[in-house]
């Protein structure tokens, strides 16, 4: 129940989201255009908009959405942390990485990008596990740190290839690793769909034995989880998500972190529901930050990453001062 | 149906646990006894796989028990560990539901069956949990968390049980409680128990063997009175103890005598 009303809510916000704009169109006339009809009240230029630069940007934007928040739910249940997220493990700044050294040394290539920032993610997500990993497994703060040590690391890697760039693409790149969902690509698209689909059937699959990873290793060993198998997996999975999202519109902050908590909240912590609902709300969140991105300083365009921050920020220090242990 | 063959665990240079040998059979409690670091929870440890021994073999069902499955062995044999530590807003009977998860007959969303549920609630009626079934696990006092833990061993279906110091954040009352649920399922059906505790008195009262540990071997093993005795237990733990028979069971009754008194006599 919940969850249909959840899509439901999805829907609206898409069709919302593609009427609304720097130009704007006639719901009606979206709505007709959006349901396959060909006579619609729509001039062939607000049909260009609407098929060719809206709707692929709505669509990435669910997608990227889709990728983070069950990321973020996955790495939380299997870190054991509440605070765990992509951007701020570092594990965003990974992705980027690879995707840069992909588009300054294979250039060319479609594929390189993706899968470039797919061994960013898993290299970052693997050091990051293994520098928090302590005696008695990863404490909150001591991976938070970890993830601090990590994203300044790979964000002076990040520098490092900006300066050896050509000065015009620099612009586009700063904007870029705020997150950007405007650069897509029908390819990338179709990566960040075919990611997120792989991504959270793999991560739903595992949801059970997250359940008990989520209250400690030992005992989820105990009670009969391969937690070597289903680390790895998950870890995998929840790289390939990060990697497709960051791949196609840059590292997009804080969505891993507020998406699931807000679902927890009125799920509670099962990860069978926590997952599936963090998709689904993770694409309705980051469609709203996109809408609002590009339309508060319309005709002029803010990073997406910058509102997922704005609203991402306050609620990490908030999370933090409340205490890990009795987070939401 | 569980059994140590000489097992020894090193870390590094040290030794925690050296030659020592443990037959689990149906129907018996076995306490370990020993002062702190005496290698007690890590021979528990090894009985399930979780540390892996350095020399010896771990037998279950007459087989190794590195050749069967995690969910197998999970099936056959429960862990009581020491209070969980958890993070995230989880229910009671959420988290004894977690006890299905080797065993669950699954429907085809990934969801526990009847049978599975019901399992769980009888674990948490058992364990006095009934009416906390909604109630956050980090909400709960140490104590009812620690009954939430053996709830949740509970409704593995399990045959053995190896606890690791089950009573040491209950109650009088709760204690008693804790190990005589253990004791009746060893009485009723084929269980049996295998229980690292500090309690000496608890021990006598509900094993039918004890083993004393010292230094990572074992030091003597039999009936609680062939081995509490003020002999044994000063050789132990080096402590001066006064033994006699408890006025009603009947079993050792371990009395330390302190040298200093704290409260001056009246």
């Amino acid at each position: 129940m919940v969850c249909a009303g959840m899509l439901l809510l999805l829907v609206i916000v898409f069709v919302i989201s593609s009427v609304v704009g720097a130009q704007k169109l006639s719901l009606s006339g979206a709505l007709c255009a959006l349901t396959g009809k060909a006579s619609c009240s729509l001039s062939a230029e607000e049909r260009a908009i609407l098929f060719d630069i809206r709707l692929p940007r709505i669509l990435l934007a669910g997608a990227v959405g889709t990728c983070l928040a069950a990321a973020g739910a996955a790495y939380q249940a299997l870190l054991r942390n509440p605070l765990a997220e992509p951007y701020l493990l570092g594990v965003s700044n990974g992705a980027a990485v690879g995707t840069m050294v992909a588009l300054v040394f294979f250039g060319a290539h479609e594929w390189g990008r993706p899968v470039m920032a797919f061994g960013g993610a898993i290299a970052a997500t693997f050091l990051v596990y293994r520098l928090a990993r302590g005696r008695a497994g990863a404490s909150p703060e001591r991976l938070i740190l970890a993830g601090v040590i990590v994203t300044t690391f790979l964000s002076s890697a990040i520098v490092f290839i900006t300066t050896v760039m050509d000065a015009t693409r620099i612009r586009s790149f700063t904007f870029w690793l705020l997150g950007d969902l405007s650069g897509t690509t029908s390819s990338l698209l179709t990566v960040a769909f075919i990611a997120a689909a792989v991504g959270v059937i793999a991560l739903v699959m595992n949801a059970r034995a997250l359940n008990l990873m989520m209250l400690g290793e030992r005992d989820a060993f105990d009670l009969g989880v391969e937690i070597g198998r289903v680390r790895l997996i998950v870890f995998a999975a929840a790289s390939l998500l990060v990697g497709a999202s960051v791949a196609s519109s840059g590292s997009v902050g804080y969505v891993g972190l507020v998406v699931p908590h807000l679902v927890r909240l009125s799920f509670g912590s099962d990860n069978r529901l926590v997952i599936p609902a963090a998709a689904i709300a993770g694409a309705t969140f980051v469609i709203v930050a996109d809408t609002l991105a590009r339309t508060v300083i319309a005709p002029r365009e803010l990073p997406v990453g910058a509102i997922t921050a704005l609203i991402g920020a306050p609620l990490f220090v908030y999370l933090l001062k409340r205490g890990t242990a009795a987070v939401v | 149906m569980l059994e140590a063959k000489n097992i020894t665990i090193q870390y590094d240079a040290r030794f925690a646990v050296q030659g020592v040998s443990l037959r689990v059979e149906p129907g018996k409690v076995i306490s370990i006894v020993g002062p702190n670091g005496a290698g007690k929870s890590t021979l528990l440890r090894a009985l399930n796989g979780n540390v892996k021994t350095t020399a010896g073999e771990v037998i279950l069902d007459e087989r190794l028990l590195r050749s069967h499955t995690r969910r197998a062995i999970a099936q056959r044999v429960a862990v009581v560990a020491q209070e969980a530590d958890v993070r995230f807003p989880v229910t009671v009977f959420e988290f004894v539901l977690g006890g299905r998860y080797a065993g669950a007959n699954l429907t085809a969303w990934g969801w526990e069956s009847g049978r599975d549920i019901e399992l769980a609630q009888n674990a948490i009626a058992e364990t006095e949990l009934a009416g906390f079934e909604s109630r956050l696990m980090n909400e709960l006092s140490g104590g009812e968390r620690q009954r939430a833990v053996l709830a949740r061993a509970l409704a593995t279906e399990a045959k053995i049980f190896l606890l690791d110091e089950p009573t040491a954040n209950l109650d009088l009352a709760h204690q008693a409680t804790m190990l005589r649920l253990i004791r009746s399922r060893c009485d009723k059906s084929d269980s049996a128990a295998v229980v690292v505790t500090h309690d000496v008195n608890l021990a006598a009262e509900f094993s039918n063997e004890v083993m004393l540990m010292k230094d990572g071997r074992s030091v003597a093993f039999g009936s609680p009175r062939e081995i509490l005795t003020e002999q044994l237990l000063k050789q132990v733990f080096g402590l001066q103890v006064l033994v006699d028979a408890h006025p009603v069971s009947g079993a050792p009754r371990v009395t330390p005598v302190h040298e200093m008194r704290s409260v001056p006599p009246a």
